[in-house]
C-alpha cells in the first residue's frame, strides 16, 4: 500500500503532464484526420469516422450498465465494503480498548498486590510491636507480682517472727516463773512475782531496742 | 480481430497465383487491417460459425444531422463488453454479500474488491475529495466497461469497441457532462462561471477585464481540449496496438508471397514479436481504462475546486 501510494505520487503527475502533451498530439491529429481519410481512399477513413449513431448507443448501454451495476453491483460491493471496514475499524477500537482495559486491570491488580503486601508488612510491624509490649507488660508484671510476692513474704516472716518471738517469750516467761514459783512458792505470790519479771522483761526489751 | 485472416487466405492464394506479387498481398492486407479495426455493418465470430449481416435501419433526421441508429459491429461488442461486466459485477456483488458475513472474500470477487477500493479511495475520493461518494459508482462503472471492453478486443475474434472512435467520444462528452454539471452544481451558478471566465485576483479591474477576455478561451479550451484528449488516447492506444499487431501478422503472409525460401523462417520474429505486442496490449488495455477514469477524477475535481 506504501509503495502503491509512492508510485501514484510519482506517477499522478508525469500522467498529467502526458494527458497534455496528448491532448496537443490529438488536435494535430485530428486535424489531419481528413488528410489520412483522403490518402485513404476517397469517401473518409472507417477509422476516423464520427458515426452519431454509435455515439447514441454508446451513451444508452453506459446508462444502462450504469444503472444496473449501481443498483445490484455497486450498491452491495460498496455496502459490504463499508459494513467490512466498519466492523474492523470496530474490532480494532474494541482490541485497543480491551487492552487498555487489561492494562488498568493490570495496574489495579498490581496496587492491589502492592497494598497488601504494605498491609501484610504492617500487620506484621505491629503484631512484633504488639508482642513487644506484651512481653514487656508480662515481664514488668511479673516483676511487679514477684515483688510484691517477696515483699508479702518477707512481712510474713516478719510477722511470724514477731509471733514467735512473742510465743517464745511468754513461754519464756511462763517456764520463768513457773521455775521461779517453784523457788519462791512460799513468799511470793504468783501475780506479783509474774508483775515483777514481766517489768523486768519489758526494760529488758526497751534496752535490747535501744542497742538495735 | 483475427477473424479475418481465414478469409485473407484465399485472398493471399489468389496474389500468390496471379503473379505472386508482395505489393499486391501488402496492399491488400493494408486494407484488411484497416477493414478488421473499422466498423461494420455485419458481425462475425467465424470461430462459433456466426456470420450475421446486421440489420440496415433508416436513418433519422434530425435537424441537418443524420442519425443512423442501425446496430453495427461495434455495438454489439459494446453490448457483449456491458453484459459480461453486469454479469461479473453482480456475480461478485452477491458471493461478497454472501460471504461479507462469514469470512474474507476469495478469488475473483477478492481482485474486483481490491480495484473497487483502489478507485473508491485512490482514484474517486482522493482526487474528487470530500462529496466524492456520489461519483464512486460513475467511476466504476467507467474504468470496468472500458475495461472490458478493451479486453474484448484481445480475446480471439473480439473487437475493441474502445476502439471505435465514436464510442470514445461518446463516452468522453459523458465525462464532460458529469464533470461541468458536478461542477456546476457543486460550485452554484456564480463560482462555476469564473471556472470558465477567469478573473485573476490580485489585480486591479482594468487589467481584470483584458486578462479575462484573453483568458476565457484558453480555459474554455482547456476544458474542452481534454475531454477530446480523453477521446483521442483511449481510442489511439486502443487501435495502434491492433495496427501493430496486425501490421506484424501481415509480414508473414508478405514474406509469404515472395518467392525467396527465407518465407519458410520469416514468420518466427513477426509471431514472437506479435505475442510481446499481445502481452503489452493487456497490460495497455488495463492502464487506459485506469488513464480515462483516473482523468476523468482528476477533472471533476479540478472543477470542484477552482484555482
Amino acid at each position: 500500500m506504501l509503495l502503491a501510494s509512492r508510485l501514484r505520487r510519482r506517477i499522478a503527475p508525469l500522467v498529467r503532464r502526458l494527458a497534455a502533451l496528448q491532448a496537443v498530439a490529438g488536435l494535430l491529429l485530428f486535424s489531419a484526420g481528413p488528410l489520412f481519410a483522403q490518402e485513404a481512399g476517397g469517401g473518409g477513413s472507417p477509422v476516423f469516422s464520427i458515426n452519431p449513431g454509435l455515439m447514441i448507443w454508446t451513451w444508452v448501454i453506459f446508462l444502462l450498465l450504469l444503472f444496473v451495476l449501481r443498483k445490484w453491483a455497486w450498491g452491495p460491493i460498496l455496502g459490504t465494503l463499508e459494513a467490512r471496514e466498519k466492523r474492523i475499524q470496530e474490532a480494532l477500537e474494541g482490541a485497543a480498548r480491551e487492552r487498555e482495559e487489561a492494562g488498568q486491570l493490570l495496574e489495579q491488580q498490581r496496587q492491589l498486590l502492592e497494598g497488601s503486601r504494605e498491609r501484610a508488612q504492617q500487620i506484621l510491624a505491629e503484631g512484633r510491636k504488639a508482642a513487644e509490649r506484651l512481653r514487656s507488660e508480662l515481664l514488668d508484671e511479673a516483676r511487679a507480682q514477684k515483688d510484691q510476692i517477696v515483699a508479702r513474704a518477707k512481712d510474713e516472716i516478719g510477722r511470724e517472727r514477731d509471733q514467735a518471738l512473742e510465743v517464745l517469750r511468754r513461754e519464756t516467761v511462763d517456764l520463768s516463773i513457773a521455775a521461779a514459783g517453784r523457788v519462791l512458792q512460799k513468799n511470793l505470790d504468783a501475780e506479783d512475782n509474774r508483775r515483777l519479771v514481766e517489768e523486768y522483761l519489758e526494760r529488758l526489751a526497751l534496752e535490747r531496742g535501744k542497742v538495735s | 480481430m483475427t477473424g479475418g485472416i481465414s478469409w485473407f487466405w484465399g485472398l493471399l492464394a489468389q496474389a500468390a497465383h496471379g503473379g505472386g506479387a508482395e505489393q499486391d498481398v501488402s496492399a491488400a492486407w493494408n486494407a484488411h487491417m484497416l477493414e478488421e479495426v473499422a466498423d461494420a455493418h455485419h458481425f462475425s465470430v467465424p470461430f462459433l460459425g456466426i456470420e450475421q449481416d446486421l440489420p440496415l435501419w433508416p436513418p433519422l433526421h434530425v435537424g441537418s444531422l443524420t442519425v443512423d441508429l442501425s446496430p453495427t459491429k461495434h455495438v454489439i461488442w459494446l453490448l457483449i463488453a456491458a453484459t459480461l461486466c453486469a454479469l461479473t459485477m453482480v456475480w461478485v456483488a452477491r458471493r461478497t454479500r454472501a460471504r461479507a458475513a462469514q469470512r474474507a472474500p476469495t478469488g475473483l470477487a477478492n481482485v474486483i474488491e481490491a480495484f473497487v477500493i483502489y478507485l473508491r479511495d485512490e482514484v474517486a475520493m482522493r482526487n474528487i475529495g470530500k462529496g466524492g461518494e456520489r461519483y464512486v459508482p460513475f467511476v466504476l462503472t467507467v474504468f470496468f466497461f472500458i475495461l472490458f471492453m478493451n479486453l474484448l478486443g484481445l480475446v480471439p475474434f473480439g473487437a475493441t469497441a474502445t476502439g471505435n472512435i465514436s464510442v470514445t467520444a461518446a463516452l468522453a462528452l459523458l465525462s464532460l457532462l458529469v464533470i461541468e454539471i458536478g461542477g456546476l452544481l457543486h460550485l452554484g451558478p456564480g463560482r462555476y462561471l469564473r471556472t470558465i471566465v477567469y478573473v485573476p485576483e490580485g489585480l486591479r479591474w482594468y487589467m481584470q477585464i483584458p486578462m479575462a477576455i484573453v483568458m476565457t478561451p484558453v480555459e474554455a479550451m482547456a476544458k474542452l481540449a481534454r475531454i477530446f484528449a480523453l477521446a483521442i488516447r483511449l481510442f489511439a492506444n486502443m487501435t495502434a496496438g491492433h495496427f501493430v499487431i496486425l501490421a506484424l501478422v501481415g509480414l508473414i503472409f508478405i514474406a509469404g508471397a515472395s518467392a525467396g525460401s527465407i518465407k519458410y523462417v520469416i514468420w518466427i520474429g513477426p509471431v514472437l514479436m506479435a505475442v510481446a505486442i499481445m502481452l503489452l496490449e493487456m497490460f495497455v488495455a488495463l492502464l487506459q481504462a485506469y488513464i480515462f477514469t483516473m482523468l476523468t477524477s482528476v477533472f471533476i475535481g479540478l472543477v470542484r475546486h477552482p484555482h
